[in-house]
């Protein structure tokens, strides 16, 4: 039942994307502002009707942002959120150019919690590890996202700092099934991306 | 000697602006086990909540652990005294602070109350608020206060609020407005009612007001004021007035308080025994002026000092103001000495000697929260920092 309403909204997302804007992401090397990443095939770019990305920020699909989204969010400033949020009391974390690795783990696990909106989602993260990003070194971990009135969403996030600027990369997708259908995918763009 | 009013004496009382005599009762509207018989309007609603009941049984955000449950259950049932079998009790795992109340009996209590109360009287007060909205029927009330103001659409919407908590009026304003008016009427009710409810059940009535003004002091603590106070504000009263008048009716019935608020044992054991996700969850809201708050008056409860100290700590640290490293690192270093700090304690502690430059003490630590935490999940990021 939860599957086939998945598939209904999905299918309705996609068919809004075609009128609205989608297009292809060709497969191979490709660059989002400085970052450069080796873009799997299948993935989407979801038109800028994403109201919660940055300037410069792409968010591709494969099923309908629902269902899976892979975002690609290049050179945060300092004191600056990763994200947009309409709501002027959003109380949005910001970057620091100082943070280490466990401050941009919580940096992006507030960061979710006020993508889904305050008190609508619980956010885990785990697994904080290295990752060398080209030559920058970084990290990478994973999230589960526990949301009101929704599937459950499982995640790996890419983060490193170049330039005192935070590059940050997600992927998330609803568990069970769309996670795992194309996680190999999205984490192997998430590993390849540098600048 | 009190005598009882009638519903409609009551509802003219509070539509006319003014409160019920201290003496006067406001009286349940349905006997304990009411289920609705004859009312088709009443079993479709019943009916809507079931299926709404369905899903958040299947929430992930659902609060399973029965150190909360049975607490929360226990006051909802001493507090709803012959009706207790009536309701069924949900914690939903949501830090800011909020109750509702279904028509079938169905009650969510969410965290975020949970970690604002300084005594269960308090939670008692909130919980007797929401008993007085189903006793008198008050959902019934709203649903064809609607129904005689609008068209269909108008009921989806009050389905949507009902089983969501949050409202979604499409081209429904002005009739929304109406009802919303009508209902802060209600809420007035509620809390008199639930007052009188607190009160039978042995709790404090005292703490019916003591809520809101903990809720007045937060808000003037917050960093971010909030614009937008959603579904909750627009239909109740505002806490000043709320606090204002529900202390001036207790103390009229009741008389004055006799002490000040005293934190109770039970209250504290399931802070202590949960305080990691109910604080770790307030934290992730970004919201450091409300966090401190909240630790200030923990602390001043007597909740785990190492627990509290850590939580400083990490808000000080992820608020990230100038001097706030130094307060962090002194928070955490006292969290440590208390004996009892949670393993992150150790690796935030290190991760903010490296910050210094002090990498020897830095790796110490992070040895230490390894020693402690043999099984994190972060182990591979924290060895990466001692082979430096």
């Amino acid at each position: 039942m939860k599957i086939t309403r998945l598939v209904l909204l999905a299918a309705v997302a996609g068919l809004s994307g075609c009128v609205t804007g989608y297009t292809l992401v060709a497969a191979g090397p490709t660059t989002i502002y400085d970052l450069h990443v080796n873009a799997a095939p299948g993935w989407n770019l979801a038109p800028g009707s994403n109201t919660n990305a940055r300037a410069n920020t792409q968010v591709w699909t494969q099923d309908g942002l629902l269902l899976n989204r892979i975002a690609f969010v290049p050179a945060v400033p300092h004191g600056e959120a990763l994200i947009r949020s309409p709501q002027k009391d959003a109380a949005l974390p910001v970057f620091r150019k100082d943070m280490l690795p466990n401050e941009i783990e919580e940096l992006v696990e507030s960061t979710f919690v006020k993508l889904y909106g305050d008190g609508n989602a619980v956010i885990s993260t785990s697994n904080l590890r290295p990752h060398t990003f080209g030559d920058t070194p970084g990290v990478l971990f994973d999230v589960d996202a526990s949301v009101t009135e929704s599937p459950d969403y499982k995640g790996v996030v890419g983060a490193f700092v170049s330039g005192e600027r935070l590059y940050f990369m997600y992927y998330l997708a609803a568990e069970p099934h769309y996670f795992g259908k194309h996680r190999e995918a999205a984490e192997g763009m998430i590993k390849s991306a540098h600048l | 000697m009190r005598r009882t009013a009638t519903l409609l004496a009551a509802t003219a009382l509070l539509a006319g602006g003014t409160l019920p005599a201290a003496d006067e009762e406001i009286t349940h509207s349905i006997p304990p086990g009411y289920t609705p018989e004859q009312e088709r309007d009443e079993q479709g609603l019943w009916l809507e909540m079931e299926e709404a009941e369905r899903r958040l049984n299947h929430s992930a955000l659902l609060v399973r652990n029965p150190d909360i449950t049975s607490y929360i259950s226990e006051i909802v049932c001493r507090t709803a005294a012959a009706y207790c079998n009536d309701f069924r009790v949900y914690v939903v795992r949501n830090p800011n602070f909020n109750a509702s109340m279904a028509p079938n009996g169905v009650m969510q209590i969410w965290t975020g109350l949970i970690v604002r109360a300084e005594s269960t009287d308090e939670i008692a007060a909130v919980v007797g608020h929401e008993i007085a909205h189903y006793t008198r029927l008050h959902s019934l009330q709203r649903l064809r206060d609607i129904r005689s103001k609008s068209t269909a659409g108008g009921i989806f919407d009050l389905a949507v609020l009902l089983g969501t908590g949050y409202n979604i009026p499409v081209g429904q304003l002005a009739a929304m407005s109406a009802v919303l008016a009508f209902s802060r009427e209600q809420e007035t009710e509620a809390d008199l009612l639930g007052a009188t409810l607190i009160a039978n059940a042995g709790y404090d009535p005292h703490a019916s007001y003591r809520v809101w003004l903990n809720i007045l002091a937060e808000e003037e603590a917050a960093a971010v004021k909030r614009e937008d106070h959603g579904m909750f504000s627009r239909t109740h009263p505002d806490s000043e007035d709320r606090a204002r008048y529900l202390q001036s009716w207790v103390t009229s019935r009741y008389g004055p308080p006799d002490q000040e608020t005293v934190s109770d044992e039970r209250l504290l054991a399931v802070l202590n025994n949960n305080y990691l996700m109910l604080m770790e969850d307030q934290i992730d809201t970004n919201r450091f002026g409300r966090s401190q708050d909240l630790l200030e008056r923990h602390a001043a409860m007597g909740v785990d000092p190492s627990l509290v100290r850590f939580f400083y700590g990490e808000m000080f640290r992820q608020r990230g103001n100038e001097g706030d490293r130094e307060l962090a690192i002194a928070a955490y270093r006292h969290a440590i000495e208390e004996d009892g700090a949670p393993p992150a304690a150790y690796k935030n502690l290190g991760y903010l000697l490296l910050k210094d430059g002090d990498k020897k003490a830095a790796q110490e630590y992070f040895r230490t929260y390894l020693d402690v935490e043999p099984e994190a999940s972060d182990r591979a990021m924290i060895e990466f920092y001692l082979e430096e």
